[in-house]
């Protein structure tokens, strides 16, 4: 309405050109307009605040903001906006509504947790407009607070075991034999022996000679998530390292629930890790570290070296989740092997999110493309290693039993 | 317009083809100085009526004025942000009563005018001190809406 002012003028000097009051007539309107508007002109004075419900949510929950409004003058039309980030969204925002001086306006917004991530919430742009749609008022109030969007766990009703477990007590059946409850076989008694322990049935059907019953013992076992973070493949709001974080999230959960001992390994541009523990707080821990991972642009040669020795315990159960697109992850991964970890890969697998051309050179480079992960896969087989490729929509149990059923008739390979 | 005859009847086509054409362009775009540029051609299209139309005052100014006002309300309303707001139905009505007392106001302050044109005030140049005076108060305003610049949308 910049224009109203000029119009008004050129009207009422055309009205004294041609001397017709008509034209005066027609362009006074805007000239009273706009000096009513500028007369009338108040800074509304504004009090923003926001309140949630929540500072922690899992993915696919909803945080409640109520959001309170109050001017010191009217305002005709009051415009409020709470900037979301991108991974939020919310309904009924921005919000319009007409305030009297000294009254409070209160909304309740409801906002859905889309992806998981930590955001800063609570950005409040607010707009002010007179009666006559003339003048503007803006102002920015930064009420931001914190919010944790946790990545949705899939339940699992089993997981990868490792080769070895650890000494500590646990929920896994050991492959040793020692102390414990699983029956695992008979031998001949030897001095020493506990009574309770002689199998008495055995004993008299071998003729007087005594045998005592072994059984495997009840230990934890170490498992390192290894998380690929060099590249990933996305489409819109998913991507290959969303899947990672959410297998990562669910496997986390469940190993700790089984008393393991469990760690992460952010391999990427950034390096981030955190050493095998057990226990609630642990998940925390792992999953506050999930929410920082995010691909960061590097050029820079990384392999195993660069980790911490603490990182990766001996006889760790390592499970890897990678794209398979960067050299240096499949490198590194490779490298892991050979140095005789217990290694599994879980490829999320690029492929849905990518897009192949229909001309023939690209299709011969999708094929290519195809045949080196195929020859990739190979490789890391030959050297004992399971490869399944899981993609969004397939639940993780199902890589996890392909995984198990590999690794039920492979041989490990000692590097 | 049976008022105004050969070029002049050509020009007026022009003026308000062109008014019309910068107001759609302008609305279509979200551009608010093509809605200004055609606001501006379809008050030249209205002043040259008057220059070579009929020497009578027009008694239909009042109505030409509301319309007017109503057309360059409505044309900066649709030029507005559009976002998806969630607005109370109390604040559209409120917009909508608003926007029809200044186009009753417009057409008052209009008829005010033609009454007053059609007063007997005596000289011509006081008449035409007063006309100065409000193009200067016009101009005025533009420069006081320029200097709050910061507060206009």
């Amino acid at each position: 309405m910049h224009a109203y002012p000029g119009l008004a003028a050129l009207g009422l000097i055309a009205a004294l050109a041609l001397g017709r009051p008509e034209l005066a007539a027609l362009a006074a309107p805007f000239a009273v307009l706009a000096a009513a508007a500028l007369a009338l002109a108040r800074e509304p004075r504004l009090r923003v605040s926001l309140d949630a419900d929540a500072e922690r949510r899992v993915e696919g929950g909803e945080v409640e903001l109520s959001l309170e409004l109050r001017s010191e003058e009217s305002v005709e039309r009051l415009t409020a906006l709470v900037s979301m980030p991108d991974g939020l969204e919310a309904d009924e925002n921005p919000v319009v509504t007409h305030l009297r001086g000294g009254d409070v306006f209160e909304h309740e917004l409801r906002v859905r947790c889309a992806r998981w991530g930590g955001y800063q919430l609570g950005e409040v742009i607010v707009r002010a407009d007179d009666l006559l749609g003339f003048l503007s008022y803006e102002e920015s109030f930064d009420r931001r607070r914190p919010l944790k969007v946790y990545p949705a766990a899939e339940p699992l009703a089993s997981v990868l075991r490792p080769l070895e477990t650890q000494v500590f007590t646990g929920n896994q059946v050991a492959r040793v034999r020692a102390e414990g409850i699983e029956f695992a076989d008979l031998r001949p008694y030897v001095a020493g022996d506990r009574v309770r322990k002689i199998n008495w049935r055995v004993s008299a059907r071998h003729g007087g000679a005594l045998w005592v019953n072994q059984a495997h013992p009840e230990r934890n076992s170490d498992v390192v998530l290894f998380l690929d973070t060099f590249v990933e493949a996305r489409r819109g709001a998913v991507g290959t390292l969303d899947l990672a974080v959410r297998a990562a999230a669910s496997l986390t959960a469940h190993y700790l629930r089984e008393k393991d001992r469990v760690g992460l390994v952010s391999f990427g541009g950034v390096l981030n890790w955190l050493t095998v523990a057990t226990g609630p707080v642990q998940v925390y821990r792992i999953v506050d570290s999930l929410l920082d991972s995010e691909i960061a642009l590097s050029y820079v040669w990384k392999d195993i070296d660069v980790l911490p020795p603490r990182t990766l315990p001996p006889r760790a159960l390592v499970i890897a989740l990678s794209p398979l697109l960067d050299e240096r992850a499949t490198g590194a991964l490779a490298d892991l092997r050979a140095r005789g970890f217990d290694l599994s890969v879980i490829e999320v697998s690029p492929l849905p999110f990518m897009d192949v051309g229909l001309e023939p050179l690209e299709q011969l480079a999708f094929r290519l493309f195809q045949l080196r992960r195929d020859a990739l896969r190979s490789r890391y087989r030959s050297m004992g290693v399971p490869v399944v490729e899981w993609r969004e929509g397939v639940p993780l149990r199902a890589a996890i039993e392909e995984v198990n059923a590999f690794r039920r008739h492979a041989r490990v390979v000692r590097g | 317009m049976p008022a105004v005859q050969g070029p002049l009847r050509v020009l007026l086509y022009v003026l308000g083809g062109a008014g019309l054409a910068s107001l759609a362009a302008g609305l279509t775009g979200a551009w608010s100085s093509p809605v200004g540029a055609g606001l501006a051609l379809l008050g030249a299209e209205y002043a040259v009526f008057f220059a070579a139309g009929p020497s009578g005052v027009d008694l239909w100014t009042p109505l030409y004025a509301a319309g007017f006002l109503l057309t360059a309300e409505l044309a900066y309303w649709s030029l507005e942000p559009r976002v998806p707001a969630w607005a109370e139905a109390a604040v559209l009505v409120r917009r909508l009563a608003v926007l029809l007392a200044c186009c009753a106001g417009a057409a008052a302050v209009a008829a005010a005018m033609i009454v007053a044109a059609g007063a007997s005030v005596g000289g011509g140049l006081g008449l035409e001190l007063v006309g100065i005076v409000a193009a200067v108060g016009a101009l005025m305003l533009v420069a006081a809406v320029a200097r709050i610049g910061g507060l206009l949308r």
